[in-house]
């Protein structure tokens, strides 16, 4: 037997992190989390694509599956050498434990965090396509991003000190019920602790609050893998203490982590039609959208005085002389990616909102009702009258003479002359306006 | 020992079964401390997370130790295999069912159920594919998707697709479970798990 003579110039080995990086589970374990959150943001585009705080949102709150399964994968990486019956064999080298620790547990990290970025980015390209004003919102994002790696590193950890097959699963499970029963708390101060916190669309974080989760979620996996793996275990406390530190100041702040957003109370007007067309700040570009569903009430209402002066859309109760507008928000109902739909039923419900719908119901009487379906038939009739009164032709005698009463006013408003409509609807709205429904007028 | 009792040896199968049942206890001491009384949505969370917590469990209970050993033998594993799945799936959707009881036409016995059924389909044919140690990660990267991102949608697609999370009554998300279950036991059955001596 003959040994094969040693090349001259030895090739040079890569760097074990990178051999560890491309190959193995590490690029699987990024390729799961993108796939995870991008079928959870798939399923649920209408209610965030074409707004930019709710697709910061909505990612952020994505946390709550991600973390778990980051976890979870780390806890997989670190039971590797475990299933490979390696341990003996890796405790001969000359690397120290944690580097060791470092090398496998690393790439891993790096992935999630990377496909966590990955799948915010196509979101945020998603959301770009078809955005109504405002900015993307990426305050939260730093700190989202070191929590999945440091899921991953305190799941590998877990992986390497548990030897049960088990491990992972488990962990995931476990990490899926604590943030889920912490997301549902809304209260109390261990739920300021949670890494996935509910962030509203119409709030924004502190400036500090992404730094500061890094301090906790990051301090304490840093801890958790010094403790398992470095030389001088006593190193762990630093990181702990910062972690804690951290989780103090998380839970002391409390509520004031998150404040109302400045732009979600200013508003957008189109105040050439009366009453003007107001939408929120967040979302300026979706007005002539707003404005064009609502032109032919507006064009039918020119003329007519006792109207609230705008229909307004901030958060909050409109105020004296205003009507709500109907809800653009949560995105999903009446805005779907940046687009009005449902025109014909948000123009019905405007009108309603302008008919004074805060009054209380008892004092509605007969007159009223019919003098109000005229009115909304009149302006933007609702797609479901036509069914409304198909029931009713089929129902009972009282239901037939409602019916008839309520066809007979719709005629006599819609013959009216334009002025002597103008005038009827001015002495209408300036009785409904003020809940006094008596000054109502006859038709 | 005997053939069978080999079988359930080398199948880690004593393990597993007090593994079911601790998933069952654990599902049944949540659903207590989640007041479903009031309001039967209050147990989704369980309908959702106490299924794919037992298909874990036998998901990584289909690992055979002596893959290369056993492909040597004369008789055919099929009927072994298939017993294994199914039998372990019908044990895992009888213990979890007492945590839900009541509801049947909302989250009740029938949902969790086919969400057992459903999501060991998917975890056997996982363990098919990417060997049975690791066959949880599908299954909870799905489940936990259409947790979050289908809340409150039963109609239309996605009935079907988000079969995990609708109501017992539903037609469209018995099929998908069911069509999950029988594709990924027959797979299972016929292929058994991948072999995972040389990979990590």
């Amino acid at each position: 037997m003959t040994v094969a003579a040693a090349p001259k110039a030895a090739v040079r080995a890569p760097h074990p992190l990178r051999a560890e990086t491309v190959r193995g589970f590490a690029p699987f374990a990024g390729a799961a989390v993108t796939l995870t959150l991008g079928a959870m943001l798939a399923a649920s585009s209408a209610r965030w694509q074409g707004g930019w705080a709710e697709t910061a949102a909505e990612v952020h709150g994505a946390l709550l599956i991600s973390v778990p399964l980051a976890a979870a994968a780390g806890c997989w990486q670190g039971g590797r050498e475990r299933r490979r019956g390696t341990e003996e064999l890796w405790r001969t080298v000359v690397r120290t434990p944690l580097v060791r620790f470092l090398a496998s547990a690393l790439p891993v990290a790096l992935w999630v965090a990377a496909g966590y970025l990955v799948t915010v980015g196509l979101a945020l390209l998603a959301t770009w396509s078809c955005a109504r004003g405002d900015g993307p919102r990426l305050a939260l994002l730093p700190g989202d991003t070191v929590t999945m790696a440091a899921a991953a590193l305190t799941g590998h950890v877990v992986g390497r000190v548990v030897p049960t097959r088990l491990a992972a699963p488990l962990l995931a499970m476990a990490g899926y019920v604590v943030l889920g029963t912490l997301t549902a708390a809304h209260s109390g101060g261990a739920s300021f602790l949670n890494p996935a916190l509910p962030v509203a669309a119409t709030e924004v974080p502190v400036w500090w609050l992404p730094w500061v989760t890094t301090g906790w979620t990051g301090g304490l996996a840093l801890a958790a893998g010094l403790a398992y793996a470095a030389r001088r275990r006593v190193t762990a406390v630093l990181p702990l203490a910062a972690a804690v530190a951290a989780g103090a100041l998380l839970v002391q702040t409390g509520d004031g982590l998150l404040h109302a957003d400045p732009l979600a109370r200013r508003q957008v007007c189109d105040t050439s039609v009366a009453p003007a067309v107001c939408v929120n700040a967040r979302y300026p570009d979706l007005l002539p959208q707003v404005t064009s569903a609502l032109s032919g009430v507006t064009g039918k209402l020119e003329g007519v005085r006792n109207l609230p002066v705008r229909w307004a859309d901030r958060a909050g109760r409109p105020r004296a002389h205003e009507a709500q507008l109907p809800m653009l928000t949560p995105l999903g109902w009446y805005v779907v990616r940046g687009r009005l739909i449902e025109r014909e039923e948000f123009a019905w419900e405007a009108v309603q909102m302008l008919s004074g719908s805060d009054c209380p119901p008892e004092e509605l009487t007969d007159r009223v009702l019919v003098a109000d379906d005229a009115v909304s038939s009149y302006l933007a009739p609702s797609p479901l009258q036509k069914e409304i009164d198909r029931d009713d032709a089929e129902g009972d005698a009282a239901q037939r003479a409602q019916l008839r009463e309520r066809r007979a006013a719709r005629a006599r408003l819609a013959g009216m002359g334009a002025r002597e409509r103008r005038e009827w609807l001015s002495a209408y709205f300036a009785a409904r306006g003020d809940c006094g429904v008596k000054g109502v007028p006859s038709l | 020992m005997t053939g069978p009792l080999l079988y359930a040896r080398s199948r880690a199968l004593p393990l597993t079964l007090a593994a079911l049942a601790g998933t069952a206890a654990f599902a049944v001491w949540a659903a207590g401390r989640l007041d479903a009384y009031l309001d039967p949505e209050r147990r989704v969370p369980i309908v959702a997370l106490a299924p794919l917590l037992a298909s874990a469990v036998i998901g990584t209970s289909l690992y055979s130790a002596s893959d290369e050993l056993d492909r040597t033998a004369v008789r055919p594993w099929w009927p072994r295999r298939l017993a294994q799945v199914a039998g372990l799936a019908a044990l895992a959707a009888l213990l979890v069912t007492p945590a839900v009881l009541g509801h049947a036409d909302t989250f009740g016995a029938p949902s969790v159920v086919r969400n057992t059924l459903g999501c060991t389909g998917i975890t056997a044919a996982a363990a098919v594919l990417l060997g049975a140690r690791l066959s949880w990660l599908p299954a909870f990267g799905y489940v936990t998707a259409v947790y979050l991102g289908s809340h409150g949608t039963r109609w239309g697609a996605a009935s079907v697709w988000a079969w995990p999370m609708q109501p017992g009554t539903q037609p469209g998300a018995w099929a998908a479970a069911m069509t999950a279950f029988a594709l990924g036991t027959a797979l299972y059955a016929v292929r058994g798990a991948r072999p995972e001596r040389a990979r990590g």
